[in-house]
């Protein structure tokens, strides 16, 4: 089974930046995604993600994340297709009554900004990920915390990735449980979603239970008050610095490029 | 210390009080173990004397508890006691928050340790103390229950506080490791530490516990040195082995229900189970006896098809365990898990019991789910929502739920656990009766003492091999 969104020790150049540097420069891709929305633009910054993922040596975990992202574009593009009605019409599924008028149906317009959209999810989705499994959760608060982060917030979303794990594992002990009862997960669609029942309901009032003790232990650990956590000392090396820099460049550029039209 | 005088409290969704008229005073430097019943208030008086009840709970709490010589009231709370107390809660898997053993050891030490330096020579020592040095870098999802615990555990002692409170801290580990605490927490005591115990398995503090309360319905029914309270040895603490009631195993029949073969099966780097050969017979009841990690639970989940081997055969009756459907494998083969509640999802009791009999087929349900509630002591309570049952009950109503897929076979994975030692009998008893009927049971165990009493024949793993079978003399005797 493999683990969604956890650490994974490594030596290599990302596992090494700091996380300020990295946080940084996630907020510098997703912002550059966002900002473009040029094919060309968004592929690059895809590639460069990719040789990031093959330097760090990752290369096997993002392959297992690219059925998911096929299946995510899939749906991104059918829905803007059928909902986006611009430029030309390349198949017409609802053909107008008046010649004048285009008909129903899928557009190049519609297209290219499904691709666009499926194209933008995937850079963040991607450099989200690398970031999260090259980053041990310590120094990951530790570099939101410097971004000020309200502690409360940086504990829910330590938490929460620390109980992605038992969730999962749970569930599977839980499926486990209930194949021994005969349980048989049902077919199509209306079938799936109610055998979910018998899975999902322990799942969630086991997970239920486990919150009054999780609470108290960071009650009696003193996190009420806390304004901390186990911290981390931040150490920038020449790679850090050299990388922020070029990250705030690059957007500094790409800002300055998008915006001098607009003055 | 710590001073109660006629304590009560009643929880604020609950009718009866779940503390009556505690009066206790705790010294300084004292190890007092605390033991009783399931349901009996024991963590409740945890809660209590750790000041959550008073700073966190609502409810009703009436009488006085003072803490150093001042009301526990007048602290600023949880945030304050904490300085001075640290508990160790019985889910250990929920008390584990950060993503590495070494920073949940770290967690809370900031505030009371000036450098990196102190905080790193503090972690070292006290996994050192508890036998988890080499788990240090582990995130909590790969560990076990038992290590789970151990890390729990060294995180309270981590924080040095004046007064230990562990609820239940060992229920998950075997002897060896459980001994290891105990001396951990004997050395503490010398130290100058109070500590406060709850647990079931007791022998082990003999010479260790200062004082013993047992507690019932929420009062402290018996008080007074381990030796006033518990004369004769409580459990059983010898090496089995060395058992003298145990002969090597010579089959009773000839009708051999499960046949394994030199099974082999690996996850990821560990070899699970190596080479496992052993035949069982219809109707023994068998113990599967081991300690934490020997492979017990990955042996039975072959049975039903809930694993399938790397190499090696597995016959269930004349089906083929290797390569059947599970759903042909539960109907001879049934696994009640440890925890009742990974299986209870149902809104009433007859519809969980309905659940499995849906799936494969009942003729008439009505009548099975009547006839297995009686077998399981729970007639009447069709209706009840079954997280409302108590841990015991729900226990039993697992059983009840495999119970009436009618399997030949019966294996239960630490059917104790969670159970004081009166359900644990409960339980077991139900487990003979059923081998009167015919059934063939199988019980995967740490437990010594249950297997000693209850199994006819006992089945020892280490490191995924079986190391030794034997006939169970002192059952028959009894």
């Amino acid at each position: 089974m493999s683990e969604i969104l956890q650490y994974i020790p490594g030596k290599s150049f990302l596992h090494h930046l700091s996380p300020v540097t990295k946080l940084l420069l996630v907020v510098v891709i997703v912002g550059l995604s966002v900002l473009s929305s040029q094919v060309p633009f968004l592929c690059i910054l895809i590639v460069i993600l990719v040789i990031g993922t093959l330097f760090s040596g990752l290369i096997r975990e993002l392959i297992h994340q690219v059925p998911f992202l096929l299946m995510l574009s899939f749906f991104l593009v059918i829905l803007t297709s059928l909902t986006v009605q611009e430029g030309e019409l390349l198949l017409t599924l609802i053909p107008s009554s008046d010649p004048a008028v285009q008909g129903f149906g899928i557009t190049m317009g519609g297209l290219i900004f499904g691709v666009v959209l499926s194209l933008r999810f995937v850079v963040m989705i991607t450099a989200f990920q690398l970031f999260v499994i090259t980053t041990k959760p310590s120094d990951l608060v530790t570099g939101l915390l410097t971004f000020r982060l309200p502690v409360d917030y940086v504990l829910m979303l330590l938490i929460a990735l620390r109980f992605i794990p038992s969730l999962q594992l749970e569930a599977k002990r839980i499926h486990e449980a209930q194949l021994c009862r005969g349980y048989n997960p049902g077919t199509g669609i209306s079938g799936k979603i109610r055998s979910l029942k018998p899975i999902m309901i322990p799942l969630v009032a086991n997970s239920l239970a486990k919150t009054q003790v999780l609470g108290l232990t960071l009650d009696m650990r003193g996190y009420r008050s806390r304004k901390t956590l186990p911290l981390h000392q931040l150490v920038f090396g020449r790679g850090d610095y050299i990388c922020a820099f070029l990250g705030v460049l690059i957007l500094a550029i790409f800002l300055y490029i998008h915006l001098l039209p607009l003055i | 210390m710590i001073l109660a005088t006629s304590l009560s409290y009643t929880y604020p969704v609950g009718s009866r009080p779940a503390l009556r008229e505690i009066t206790l005073s705790i010294r300084a430097g004292e190890l007092v173990l605390v033991t009783g019943p399931t349901a009996a208030g024991k963590t409740t008086l945890c809660y209590a004397l750790s000041g959550i009840i008073q700073h966190e709970f609502g409810g009703t709490l009436t009488g006085y508890l003072a803490f150093r010589d001042r009301p526990v009231a007048d602290y600023a709370g949880v945030g304050e006691l904490n300085r001075y107390i640290s508990m160790v809660f019985d889910d250990a898997d929920a008390q584990l928050i950060f993503t590495s053993v070494e920073e949940e050891l770290a967690s809370g030490l900031e505030t009371r340790l000036n450098s990196r330096e102190e905080i790193n020579e503090r972690i070292t020592r006290v996994m050192e103390l508890c036998g988890i040095s080499h788990l240090r870098e582990r995130p909590p999802y790969t560990l076990s229950g038992g290590q789970k615990q151990r890390v729990a555990i060294a995180a309270a002692l981590a924080m040095d506080t004046e007064v230990l409170i562990l609820d239940e801290p060992t229920s998950e580990l075997d002897v060896h490791a459980t001994g290891n605490i105990i001396k951990t927490l004997k050395n503490l005591k010398k130290e100058g530490k109070t500590i406060i115990i709850v647990d079931h398995s007791l022998e082990g503090y003999r010479n260790v516990a200062d004082r013993v309360l047992v507690m019932k319905e929420g009062r402290i029914e018996r008080e007074g040195t381990f030796e006033e309270i518990f004369p004769e040895t409580q459990g059983n603490m010898n090496v089995l082995y060395e058992d003298p009631d145990l002969v090597p195993y010579k089959p009773v029949n000839n009708n051999p229900i499960v046949r394994i073969d030199t099974l082999k099966k690996r996850y990821g780097d560990v070899q699970a189970l190596n080479g496992v050969s052993v035949t069982l017979y219809d109707g023994e009841f068998i113990a599967l006896l081991g300690e934490n990690g020997s492979g017990k639970t990955t042996l039975v989940k072959h049975l039903n098809g809930l694993l399938r081997p790397d190499s090696g055969s597995v016959l269930v009756k004349s089906l083929d365990a290797a390569v059947a459907p599970v759903i042909d494998l539960v109907k001879e083969t049934g696994l009640v898990f440890q925890n009742p509640d990974t299986m209870l999802f149902a809104d009433s009791v007859e519809e969980e019991i309905l659940f499995g009999l849906g799936n494969i087929g009942s003729a008439d349900p009505q009548k099975t789910i009547k006839e297995v509630l009686a077998m399981v002591g729970l007639s009447g309570s069709e209706p009840v929502y079954p997280r409302h049952l108590s841990r015991g009950e729900r226990q039993r109503l697992a059983v009840a739920c495999i119970l009436a897929m009618k399997p030949g076979i019966i294996i239960l994975d630490e059917p104790t656990t969670g159970l004081d030692d009166r359900e644990s009998d409960r339980m077991m008893e139900l487990m003979m009766t059923l081998q009167r009927n015919g059934h063939t049971i199988i019980m995967v165990t740490h437990n010594m003492r249950i297997a000693e009493e209850y199994a006819d024949r006992i089945i020892a793993m280490e490191n995924g091999r079986v190391i030794g079978d034997y006939t169970n003399l002192r059952r028959k005797a009894a």
